[in-house]
């Protein structure tokens, strides 16, 4: 994987770049050398056991934790240990397991906070007043666009913290949406969701790859949505890489179906 | 007639004062979910500074010990004192904010509030100690003649006009993009640090601003009673402060007014004016003390968000080009079922 960022011209554009991470806490190692790559305009899985260290390498990826040594890198530039703030302003934007939307603030307001530039310095509110109003024109109408996409255009003037669970995630995807992101980092956006919805958070997710070209990586339990949506799935377990393809080759690997039934991966993996 | 004017216009200074601190405290907590629990820190702060900056330079001999005392006019000394007061936030900020929230945050602004309280009653070299300052010059004193009544109306007019500046410079920063980020912030740091924003930078800007309201409030308050000493800036008054944004509803300007009105004004000042009773002089201002946490306690079981909540923030939607036209034909083709079934 290291190959193909050194490759000066390469063939397949790589937006994001985990190489040897390890992180601890303690005695155990929760991202123990993984390694793995996501190609530029894709949707990659990320799938894994209980414990296989997706939340840890979410939190690394995203910046809420700092890796004990290896690389991320986005777009190439090096991302890992940066604060939180400075890898979202880069346009990796992560999701949340649980539903975490602004309670206190309207539906439209949620989407509005969410994007970049919105003109939130001291010096135009005390002095230039009409940056803001301006770009907040732009910005209802955009929002107002998602949110008809999205199916909450009727709650837009609600609060967030009346909405149903199903409705949240669907405000978490809209909102990440107004953020630009060049990388959207979802983690678990289908836990806690009925059917019919997993269906439909599917379809946007495809839509937005397809009309925005925003590379998405998906870290998900559901393993029949997966298969339905990515082109590509990266299987980790016990903190590193076990396995990486389609679906219907993982299936035929004998590391990963024993790594989700049980057994020793590390025989396997070699480590 | 004019000990009933009198009367009114102190009333309306500290009315207005506490509506200042209130506000300062609104910004902070309301906008942004600080919790300030050193409010009356910053009101000492602003007001000794001014104070020491506007005062002639302490006499030899004469048993009274200050900094500085540089005679300076008062409205420098008055921006002095004020920025005194958001300089102390910004170092409190920079220890408090970097790491720690809610209840540690809480933690830190008591610990620190306490040490600068015992630093500047025992250090009787900075401020004259428990002492405190006394004969602070007013402001505009030499002006022109005043007669006291005058003075006070004048000194309630000015205080009147900053407030409103206040009023109006708070809520323009709540409808701003700035203040919808440090509602954001409020509600979840986490996702507007995802989001890519600086929330750092985000909750440090409400800190130094509500902290230069509190300063100003302060500032106000020895220029008014020309005196300033430690006794009147203990926990309690900090209190009293939260219990009005409480009360009145935290978000919400016009309810941290009402709020400053019942709690500062109805059971903090006018309570002062009720008989003492000889045998236990403390009853009464105990007992003020009661009341307000009552009222606290009440608000915040039976309504939580105060008297006067939150606003609801809506935006102007049209004219905006064509979407108004396809969310139109969006909703005509059926889409106006939501999200899940």
């Amino acid at each position: 994987m290291t190959m193909i960022s050194k490759d000066p011209s390469p063939v397949v554009k790589v937006a994001l770049e985990v190489d040897s991470l390890k992180k601890s806490f303690g005695g155990v190692a929760a991202v123990d050398g993984a390694s793995f790559s996501v190609e530029k305009g894709t949707i990659t899985g990320l799938i894994g056991p209980n414990g296989a260290g997706k939340s840890t390498m979410v939190n690394l990826i995203s910046g809420a934790l700092s890796p004990d040594s290896g690389h991320i890198r986005l777009d190439g530039q090096e991302i890992g240990g940066l604060e939180p703030h400075e890898i979202g302003a880069r346009g990796l934007i992560r999701t949340f397991q649980i539903s975490r939307e602004y309670p206190d603030m309207t539906v439209m307001e949620n989407l509005i906070v969410s994007a970049s530039n919105q003109g939130e310095k001291l010096f135009n509110v005390c002095f230039r007043p009409s940056v803001g109003k301006k770009r907040d024109r732009e910005l209802v109408e955009r929002a107002l666009h998602t949110l008809v996409t999205f199916g909450l255009y009727p709650l837009r003037n609600e609060y967030a913290r009346n909405l149903s669970g199903g409705q949240k995630r669907l405000l978490e995807l809209s909102r990440a949406v107004m953020a630009d992101p060049k990388v959207l980092l979802l983690d678990e956006p289908m836990a806690g969701v009925n059917p019919a919805l997993i269906e439909k958070l599917g379809e946007h997710i495809v839509e937005l790859n397809k009309d925005l070209g925003t590379t998405f990586v998906l870290v998900e339990h559901n393993l029949e949505i997966v298969e339905k949506i990515c082109s590509k799935v990266i299987v980790v377990a016990l903190g590193t890489t076990l396995a990486v393809g389609t679906m219907a080759e993982l299936r035929k690997n004998k590391a990963v179906v024993e790594a989700y039934l049980g057994g020793d991966v590390r025989e396997r993996v070699g480590s | 007639m004019d000990i009933i004017l009198g009367y009114v216009t102190t009333i309306l200074v500290f009315f207005f004062t506490y509506n200042i601190f209130t506000l300062g405290l609104n910004i902070q907590f309301g906008y942004t979910g600080i919790l300030n629990f050193t409010v009356i820190t910053f009101m000492a702060i602003g007001g000794y500074v001014a104070g020491v900056l506007a005062m002639p330079k302490a006499a030899a001999g004469s048993g009274i010990y200050y900094i500085l005392g540089l005679n300076l006019p008062w409205p420098i000394a008055a921006l002095g004192g004020v920025l005194a007061a958001g300089l102390l936030g910004y170092l409190i900020g920079q220890i408090a904010l970097k790491r720690l929230r809610s209840d540690y945050l809480a933690i830190v602004t008591l610990a620190t509030g306490t040490l600068l309280y015992g630093l500047i009653g025992n250090g009787t070299s900075i401020f004259d100690g428990w002492q405190g300052l006394f004969n602070v010059p007013q402001p505009f004193a030499g002006f022109r003649t005043w007669t006291p009544l005058g003075y006070s109306i004048f000194f309630t007019i000015m205080t009147g006009v900053l407030f409103v500046l206040l009023w109006l410079f708070a809520n323009r920063i709540y409808k701003s993009p700035l203040g919808r980020v440090m509602r954001a912030v409020r509600d979840d740091q986490d996702v507007v640090e995802a989001f890519g924003k600086n929330t750092f930078k985000v909750r440090m800007t409400a800190m130094v601003i509500g902290s230069m309201y509190v300063g100003i409030g302060g500032v106000l308050t020895i220029a008014y009673i020309t005196a300033l000493s430690p006794a009147g800036w203990t926990t309690g008054e900090t209190f009293v402060v939260w219990a009005a944004l409480l009360v009145g509803g935290r978000g919400n300007n016009f309810g941290a007014i009402v709020g400053s009105f019942l709690v500062a004004v109805v059971f903090n000042e006018a309570t002062r004016y009720l008989p003492q009773i000889p045998a236990h002089p403390n009853l009464i201002p105990d007992i003020r003390y009661v009341l307000i946490g009552l009222a606290v306690i009440l608000s915040v079981y039976f309504r939580p968000q105060g008297m006067f909540p939150e606003k609801k923030n809506t935006f102007l939607e049209v004219p905006l080009g064509d979407s108004s036209k396809a969310i139109e034909e969006h909703l005509a083709g059926g889409l106006s079922k939501v999200g899940e079934q």
